[in-house]
């Protein structure tokens, strides 16, 4: 088979659409006779609906329904727990008590004839309070930590006696680190459109996960998910916000259910700062011992995150500490901060960026209490298996992607000194730290048509907030089928496709993918199937194992000759598309076989005015080993985009709560900063050539995720360099390296 | 009650006439009225971009302009300069760039980097940057974005050339 | 998130306009560029009864220069300032100000009346006006009068103007001869509003600076005039001339904790800001603050 799509910079099958605006959001499924749902939230943080005075509100212009707790249906709310949601706990019951749990938690939803007369009614609904003062900040004296009850990260894991080589060895570094509540900030609001057709529901909805917002509103209506569709052929970005299904999504069928209209919700933005999730705040403790030539003798790493009251939210924040280095002793600790806010999830590079931050950023400081470049330092520790598990890596390209990095950065010519780079009046600032991320493989499916033309429809729920699942797929699907990439359709986002995991974890290319290639092959089986045993075939009565496919066309094995095409073939077959599905999954005894996961080594420079304070990021290089590179040009972008998303993290993204009833003070774009075009220099992504056929059969490792990790520990270590001040907090802003 | 009113614009050259509330803007009035819907919603304060359109053929936010001050006036979104080719070596750049991901800010950008093009034909990057940087991205890092408008900006000079 | 909904009316002079205001009492608001306005009114941070849209007044915009005077119509926006040449020959500030001014997008509409105000006390062009001797023309039921930048700001989004006048026009003395500008400001993210801004001009004579003029702005509730370090600056520059100058920004500026900054923080850069515009000014290599 000769390699035509796989591997080349393709340009996105889906940029026509979205460069002339006719790519549809969820909000712009608009439908006949639809009607507007605004939701109401609490403006307490915490305690009970005394009283909704929605009488007066009912009778204003274009109102159709007032829907609270007080006559909300009662729904079914079925145990379901997705890939996504959280192991422990129980899901938000959106209306079906009088407790409020969190600022913004939604205590009604108004259904109107306009958007205007929607929102004027909730803006005029007196909701009525016996409110009580939150717990929302970690370092309250209040919280109580938890250990989770399970959980991907959950255990605290330990080997040798981290304390007791802690506390003898002669070089050690012991520091503590803050990192600040981030908001995902998609573009893209959350939105949905629900609309009932007797027992059966459409949702036209913002979801990175069809398959699971079909199951989810399912289980909490009490219903056949067949009777559930979802819709969303395009994400305006997501992060990791749209993998849950959030109250709101909710709220927009109860109350298309309650009118008998559909019903489109569109949060606010303001909105999307209360109940659509969050990375967690943290706050993490990183000791480390080390002989006095630079060999690791102790890592201790113990961090917690917040949570909610009824939800356990876990990732994975202390896991990479356990196969980073090689280390005899190595003891982890996670725990859980339950407040009163809503549940987090998952938000790019989720748990190691967070984790990674703290350990990267200990590292680099024991680099320099060694005197020991920190390349260096990290090249003397690298172990040569995953010494947690005591497994090999499938494969493992780090001290390549140093290798790569270094030198398209120019590392050797760095000053080690902190504060003896100038440029002019500013301190410049070289950090590194590296980056990894598991390679997740879940099960998924997908479906193949040949039709009579000769081209290929594929399809698989999936979806595509904008890495490129569109054209990464068709890539796998004309590679495995010999097509050229026009003759290749691949579609995806609606629930009634064949099932696939979250798109999040960086999982999509391995496992939809794999899944894709496996449809591909199973649509060429059952071709080859049915043309050995028709009369009217060429390749009639030979047997299956005697055929192979070359270049499109099936022909018997050791003639040279071209057989019959695809489209002589389904012509053949009587012209009717010919159809095959297909699953795919990581073989359990792989897994059990060896540990794997992408890496990367991020350089950056940073420039600090000492009178200012201000931190600018000036370049920075990531070198990445992340197996194959299905497309180079998306890959490149992602990786860059990821970065960016770890310049937003060290430097900018916060959002602050106010102490006293728990509201998000920055829930808007102006305040709430993300990088803009001026904050970002000239950055760079490489790949690694690297080769694991373990992972899954395309050998492909995942990129979103990895691409932000190690950003953020980079530029707090260049900033450290550059002003010889070591700040654990983030984002590092003007008050950390200013003394006033 | 407020009475709604009446206006006259031309979107994309054609002439619309709609009764509309004095609370609606531009960019609602385009989406939910006339179903254009290439002209997105990101913020609704004026900061994120999304939402620009051309209004007398400047950029405008459209979230920041009422659809009554368009009355009279002319209204181009991403759907009409995509039809009239106005946007032709910009939209190959982008896609060749791979400059947009999500494609959410992508409309919103190609106008804003129509409008520098016009003003100043060969830009910068430091200039690309600083015309572009009221328009988030959330996806790309904005690097792929400079590339394609310096590219675009090129491929407009050759065509003159 | 939209505006609560109000009425809307187009006023075709500036008669008709103080009329409508007149007639609309407190719930009236005058309708310039928007580009304040309407993310407060998006927000839902204010409402209104009745908007009075003053753009299409065609004699409340243009730049013109009279005998020493700009001569500048309140409805021209920050686009055409950016561009003007009269501006870049007569205030240079002002050229260097617009410039930080959000976005192309944003200037295309925005308009240095309805700037000036909305008196937002991050703002660049209130900073400016103090530092250049601005004078505002003001119009209302019983005629004109003119009003000094220094009258105008008078607290956190409060100007001198009643509910029923309309800033119309803006008077700058054109920049002498010997006069020299200095702008600047500092931003979390770029592009944003300052957390603090210093708007200067004076005229540098050997290593003095006379005539000068220092306001701060993003620092306090209004822009903050700095008399008594510009008065401190007017002689011979040396470093405890400039230290004795920056202690003297304490009384001047009474800077203001908020969620953005610390009052410590935002007096610091201040300070240092101070010590960027006096090398500046007298042309001096950048020496460390």
């Amino acid at each position: 088979m000769t390699m035509q799509a796989i591997g080349k910079p393709h340009s996105r099958v889906d940029g026509r659409a979205k460069v002339t605006g006719g790519a549809r959001y969820a909000a712009e499924f608009n439908q006949p006779d639809q009607l507007y749902a605004v939701v109401v939230g609490s403006t307490v943080g915490l305690g009970r609906i005394l009283r909704i005075d929605a009488g007066a509100v009912a009778q204003m212009p274009g109102v159709r329904a007032v829907i609270s707790h007080l006559n909300a249906p009662r729904l079914a709310y079925q145990p379901h727990k997705g890939g996504t949601d959280p192991a422990n706990g129980e899901r938000l019951h959106v209306l079906q008590d009088d407790q409020v749990r969190f600022y913004g938690q939604p205590v009604a939803v108004i259904v109107a004839d306009s958007l205007d007369h929607a929102e004027r009614a909730a803006a005029a609904l007196a909701v009525s309070y016996a409110g009580e003062t939150p717990v929302v900040d970690p370092l309250d004296a209040k919280v109580q930590p938890v250990a989770p009850q399970a959980g991907r990260a959950g255990a605290d894991r330990s080997r040798g006696d981290a304390d007791a080589a802690f506390a003898a060895a002669p070089v050690t570094v012991e520091a503590s680190f803050d990192m600040a509540r981030e908001n995902h900030t998609p573009m893209e609001p959350h939105a949905t459109i629900a609309a009932w057709s007797g027992d059966r529901l459409t949702l036209w909805s913002k979801s990175q996960f069809v398959v699971n917002e079909q199951a989810e509103i399912a289980a909490i209506f009490g219903m056949p998910a067949a009777n559930v569709q979802v819709i969303c052929p395009f994400v305006g970005g997501g992060f990791g916000t749209s993998l849950r299904t959030w109250p709101h999504v909710t709220l927009a069928a109860i109350a298309a259910r309650q009118v008998g209209r559909p019903v489109k919700l569109v949060l606010t933005r303001r909105q999307m700062f209360h109940t659509t999730g969050h990375r967690p705040r943290t706050l993490q403790r990183v000791a480390l011992g080390a002989t006095t030539d630079g060999r690791l003798t102790s890592l201790i790493h113990e961090g917690s995150g917040e949570t909610s009251r009824y939800e356990q939210f876990v990732e994975a924040l202390t896991s990479t500490s356990g196969f980073m280095y090689s280390c005899p002793n190595v003891r982890t600790r996670y725990r859980l901060l339950p407040m009163d806010t809503g549940t987090p999830t998952f938000m790019r590079g989720p748990g190691e960026a967070s984790g990674m931050y703290a350990v990267e950023s200990a590292i680099d400081e024991l680099s320099y209490k060694l005197g020991i470049d920190p390349v260096e330092l990290r090249r003397r520790n690298e172990p040569a298996i995953d010494e947690a598990e005591k497994l090999p890596f499938s494969s493992r390209s780090l001290m390549q992607c140093y290798a790569l990095g270094a030198e398209r950065f120019g590392w050797a010519s760095r000053d080690p000194r902190p504060r003896a780079m100038r440029d002019g009046r500013l301190l410049i600032g070289w950090g590194v730290a590296s980056a990894s991320y598991p390679c997740f493989f879940s099960p998924a499916s997908a479906r193949v048509r040949l039709l009579a033309d000769g081209s290929a429809e594929v399809e698989a729920a999936s979806s595509d907030m904008g890495p490129g699942t569109y054209t990464s797929m068709t890539q796998v699907a004309a590679e495995t089928l010999s097509l050229p990439l026009d003759k290749v359709r691949f579609s995806l986002g609606r629930s009634d496709f064949p099932a696939t995991p979250s798109h999040g974890g960086s999982q999509t290319m391995s496992s939809v993918g794999s899944a894709v290639r496996a449809a591909c092959l199973a649509v060429q089986a059952e071709l080859a199937k049915r043309a050995v045993a028709d009369r009217r075939s060429q390749l009639f009565g030979a047997s299956i194992d005697s055929v192979e496919w070359r270049e499109g066309r099936l022909s018997r094995k050791g003639d040279a000759a071209a057989g019959p095409s695809y489209s002589e073939l389904v012509t053949g077959a009587g012209g009717s598309p010919v159809e095959a599905g297909a699953s795919a999954a990581r073989d359990a005894a792989i897994a059990k076989q060896y540990s794997m996961h992408a890496f990367g080594a991020v350089f950056v420079e940073v420039s600090v005015d000492p009178d200012l304070g201000l931190v600018r990021l000036r370049r920075a290089v990531g070198a990445y080993g992340a197996g194959r590179i299905v497309n180079p040009k998306l890959a490149t972008s992602q990786c860059i985009g990821g970065m960016v998303g770890g310049l937003g993290m060290a430097l900018m993204e916060r959002t602050a709560l106010d102490p006293r009833d728990g509201r998000p003070v920055n829930a808007h774009m102006g305040d709430y900063l993300v990088p803009v075009n001026l904050d970002v220099p000239h950055l760079e992504a490489h790949f690694v050539e690297e080769q694991d056929p373990h992972v899954n059969p395309l050998g492909v490792k995942g990129l979103g995720e990895v691409a932000l990790v190690g950003m953020a520990p980079a530029i707090a270590n260049a900033v450290f360099h550059a002003t010889g001040k070591r700040v654990r907090e983030l984002p590092i802003r003007i008050e950390n390296l200013l003394d006033v | 009650m407020i009475a709604p009113t009446p206006i006259t614009l031309t979107v994309n050259g054609e002439t619309v006439a709609a009764q509309v509330e004095p609370r609606i803007h531009l960019t609602d009035f385009l989406r939910e009225n006339l179903g254009l819907t290439g002209t997105h919603i990101g913020c609704e304060h004026g900061v994120c971009g999304a939402c620009t359109v051309r209004l007398d053929g400047e950029i405008v936010r459209g979230c920041l302009v009422l659809a009554v001050q368009a009355d009279g006036k002319s209204v181009e979104t991403i759907e009409g300069l995509s039809d009239s080719g106005a946007l032709d070596e910009l939209q190959a750049a982008f896609r060749d760039r791979n400059a947009l991901q999500c494609g959410y800010c992508t409309p919103a950008m190609l106008l804003t980097a129509h409008e520098l093009l016009a003003r100043n034909p060969t830009p910068d990057r430091a200039t690309i940057r600083e015309h572009l940087s009221g328009n988030y991205c959330r996806c790309t890092g904005y690097q792929a974005i400079i590339d394609a408008v310096e590219i675009a900006a090129r491929a407009r000079a050759g065509a003159k050339s | 998130m939209k505006a609560a909904a109000f009425n809307y009316a187009r006023a075709a002079s500036v008669d008709e306009a103080v009329q409508m205001l007149v007639r609309g009492g407190g719930g009236a608001k005058l309708l310039a560029g928007g580009q304040s306005l309407l993310p407060a009114l998006n927000l839902r941070l204010m409402s209104l009864d009745l908007l009075v849209d003053i753009t299409g007044i065609a004699a409340l915009r243009g730049i013109r220069v009279e005998g020493g005077t700009l001569k500048i119509g309140a409805m021209t926006r920050h686009a055409d300032l950016l561009t003007s040449p009269e501006i870049a020959a007569h205030a240079p500030l002002l050229a260097k100000a617009i410039a930080h001014v959000a976005h192309p997008a944003i200037r295309n509409r925005g308009t240095i009346g309805g700037n000036l105000a909305h008196a937002d006390p991050a703002s660049e062009l209130p900073a400016c006006m103090l530092a250049l001797g601005a004078t505002l023309v003001i119009q209302g039921p019983s005629g004109q009068r003119r009003v000094q930048a220094a009258d105008f700001f008078l607290g956190l989004y409060q100007t001198a103007l009643a509910p029923d006048e309309i800033l119309i026009a803006i008077e700058l003395p054109a920049l002498a001869s010997g006069e020299r500008a200095f702008f600047h400001e500092y931003a979390r993210r770029m592009g944003d509003y300052a957390i603090v801004g210093l708007a200067a001009q004076g005229k540098p004579a050997g290593d003095r600076i006379d005539a000068l003029r220092l306001v701060y702005f993003g620092v306090g509730e209004r822009a903050g005039s700095c008399p008594a370090a510009a008065r401190i600056l007017q002689q011979r520059h040396s470093p405890a001339i400039l230290a004795e100058a920056q202690a003297a920004l304490a009384a001047d500026l009474q800077p203001q904790n908020d969620h953005q900054a610390s009052a410590a923080m935002r007096l610091h850069l201040a300070r240092t800001l101070l010590a960027r515009c006096v090398n500046e000014l007298l042309g001096r290599a950048e020496a460390s603050a």
